[in-house]
């Protein structure tokens, strides 16, 4: 038999590559699809007291529209995400340009800087919660010394958003860290040779060179934060469970609470497709800007 | 514009020395290329002429003014790097308007500057552009419109061509040397290229370990190298080499004792040296002569043809040696010819220290 003949037609190729993905596909179709497909489903429809369920069309997303709860939701989800990303962005660029200077900084130091995002999220929500404790915790003692008036903390309606976002921000603002000193460190040197010759001065590289070639680098750690932001929930319930009353119920805290603890499933999934909703189009849009912003 | 005095420059890095003990002259006006092999101290030096390095000691003048520990922004040089170093993010334009706009020239100085320069290079279609859009070429004459819209008094070039393919290379080779004529700018130019440095230089500083090996226009350094480095380095391919002595009354090649081809005047110069030498003959410098005509027999182990003339491979005294011959002779491996240096283009080389012998 010639070679020719063991020779794979494009076909013959197609249907050996469809054959061998085959398990991968349905397997990822399996565990991928099916859970989303199911909640939209499951949004369709109201469950009775006894389990019995009916389907309601476009109801619950109807109730959604008029549910002021949802509403405040909402407002807390992106006030904390505004919050917080701002915050992490700055401290995390910031952190980033220091980390880079400071070459000579031994390498425990180093890690120990990026070391907060590596606690799990409980941990660090029970840490905080006993260094905010108005009474016992080491943040008023610190205020009182200084001559500051204590503060309520996580217990204040208008002190909770800023405070939570202090805490994610300590847990992740390395992790934005670690992101930018990445693209920091695949800057060109001889690009900032360059402006060293062309007259810039150190502020000036930063706003007319290290930034805008950061910028991609920025967006990407942006677009991750903002997944992990919209839907936000493990600290929050371990410090406020959504409270005071409601201050801190973000829109996951809600639809947490309506699917667990009133067990309205079918309401609660359509929370959580809009939440869903929300987050894919933050970074659809961010996902465009990165293009706009590559160089 | 300027000239560049350097004078008992050293620099170290911790107990590295690069560079001992380095002093040079470069004239107003003067194209000088830093030539050397890699490690040489050639891209640190063009680096501390630039500010980009502070010097160990010595002094560094540009012009009158001594410029030691003077910022690279306030030395009135401009650079051209081997990456280019262009702003990623930044039009074309606003690359070559970026220093000027740091000085806070008026935006219609600016725009006739970076127009002119534009249309010197060439690349006027392209101001609109991104650098990712250039092609390797266009970046380079990018880099050198960044260069030339400073008007500085020095331009500084860090081996701009390397990244460049052979026939863009030559071409925008010939750009920069007719620029340099146009501006009438002082031009230090780093290379590790000896055809680079012989095309372009006014004169050349042979560099190795820091320690400049000659500094003369092309033609002497090719002509009269000062050592055994130099000769080597300089010419493609590289000048061949033999050991020879003086033994009874007559030159020999050491290996084996044949004869060679000195003078009466080389034979002095070797005796002078007690008897021992290193002979040089560039390639192109060898001619096909007949056997009765006192040649070295050679055997031809390989024979490159580059069109206009041929490179024969042969060894001498069992010493592997390149010649440079006319095609026409059509020459094939295996075939064996007398070979002569032609009169007066042997050089001989202190044995022990290179240098070349009085």
């Amino acid at each position: 038999m010639t070679y020719a003949a063991y020779a794979v037609t494009p076909d013959r190729q197609r249907a050996e590559l469809a054959t061998l993905s085959a398990p991968a596909v349905l397997f990822t179709l399996a565990m991928i699809a099916f859970p989303v497909v199911y909640t939209v489903w499951l949004g369709f429809h109201t469950f009775s007291s006894t389990g019995r369920q009916s389907f309601s069309g476009v109801g619950n997303y109807s109730r959604l529209v008029a549910d002021h709860e949802f509403w405040h939701g909402l407002w807390v989800t992106l006030a904390l995400y505004v919050l917080s990303l701002a915050l992490q962005l700055v401290l995390g660029i910031w952190l980033a340009l220091l980390l880079f200077h400071a070459k000579r900084l031994p390498g425990i130091v180093r890690s120990l800087f990026i070391s907060p995002f590596m606690m799990p999220p409980v941990v660090a929500g029970l840490m905080w919660l006993v260094i905010l404790d108005p009474s016992i915790g080491a943040a008023n003692y610190l205020l009182t010394r200084v001559g500051l008036p204590p503060s309520d903390w996580l217990a204040s309606p208008l002190w909770v958003i800023p405070t939570i976002a202090m805490i994610d921000t300590w847990q992740w603002a390395p992790y934005v860290a670690l992101i930018v000193l990445g693209g920091l460190q695949s800057l060109p040197p001889s690009v900032y040779e360059a402006a060293q010759i062309d007259g810039a001065s150190p502020l000036t590289t930063f706003r007319r060179i290290t930034l805008p070639l950061l910028l991609p680098t920025i967006v990407t750690a942006t677009i991750l934060r903002s997944v992990d932001l919209l839907r936000f929930f493990d600290i929050i319930y371990i410090t406020t469970q959504g409270g005071p009353g409601n201050a801190s119920n973000t829109l996951n805290i809600y639809g947490f609470r309506v699917g667990f603890e009133f067990f309205n499933i079918g309401y609660a999934s359509a929370l959580m497709l809009t939440l869903t909703a929300i987050v894919f189009g933050v970074v659809l849009a961010f996902n465009r800007l990165r293009g706009a912003v590559a160089w | 514009m300027a000239g560049i005095s350097i004078r008992n420059l050293v620099k170290s890095y911790g107990s590295f020395t690069v560079v001992p003990d380095l002093s040079l002259e470069i004239a107003d006006h003067e194209f000088v290329v830093f030539v050397g092999p890699s490690g040489c101290g050639k891209s640190t030096l063009l680096r501390i002429i630039a500010g980009l390095e502070p010097i160990t000691s010595g002094e560094l003048y540009i012009g009158d003014k001594r410029v030691n520990g003077v910022p690279a922004a306030q030395r009135d040089i401009a650079m051209v790097f081997q990456d280019y170093a262009l702003y990623p993010h930044m039009r074309v334009y606003d690359n070559m308007a970026f220093a000027l706009q740091l000085r806070g020239m008026p935006k219609s100085d600016i725009d006739s500057r970076v127009r002119q320069a534009a249309a010197m290079l060439h690349i006027e279609a392209y101001l609109d552009r991104k650098p990712k859009e250039l092609s390797g070429g266009q970046r380079q004459r990018v880099a050198m419109g960044r260069a030339i819209v400073r008007n500085p008094q020095v331009f500084l070039f860090d081996e701009p061509l390397s990244n460049l393919d052979a026939k863009l290379r030559a071409q925008v080779r010939a750009e920069i040397k007719a620029l340099s004529q146009q501006l009438r700018t002082t031009m230090v130019f780093v290379t590790h290229d000896q055809i680079e440095a012989m095309t372009m230089a006014d004169r050349i500083v042979v560099l190795q370990g820091g320690v400049v090996q000659q500094y003369d226009t092309p033609e002497v350094v090719y002509e009269r190298p000062a050592n055994q480095f130099v000769a080597g380095f300089i010419g493609s391919p590289t000048m061949n080499f033999f050991a020879v002595e003086w033994r009874g009354d007559a030159a020999v090649f050491a290996a084996d004792a044949t004869p060679a081809p000195l003078d009466d005047a080389l034979g002095a110069r070797l005796r002078a040296a007690a008897g021992k030498a290193v002979a040089g003959v560039r390639p192109e410098h060898f001619q096909v002569v007949s056997a009765n005509a006192s040649g070295i027999p050679v055997q031809i182990k390989l024979v490159e043809p580059l069109g206009s003339d041929t490179l024969i491979h042969f060894e001498v005294a069992g010493a592997a040696a390149i010649a440079r011959v006319d095609p026409s002779l059509k020459p094939k491996p295996g075939e064996r010819l007398f070979l002569k240096p032609q009169p007066g283009k042997i050089h001989l080389f202190d044995a022990a220290n290179g240098r070349v012998l009085p």
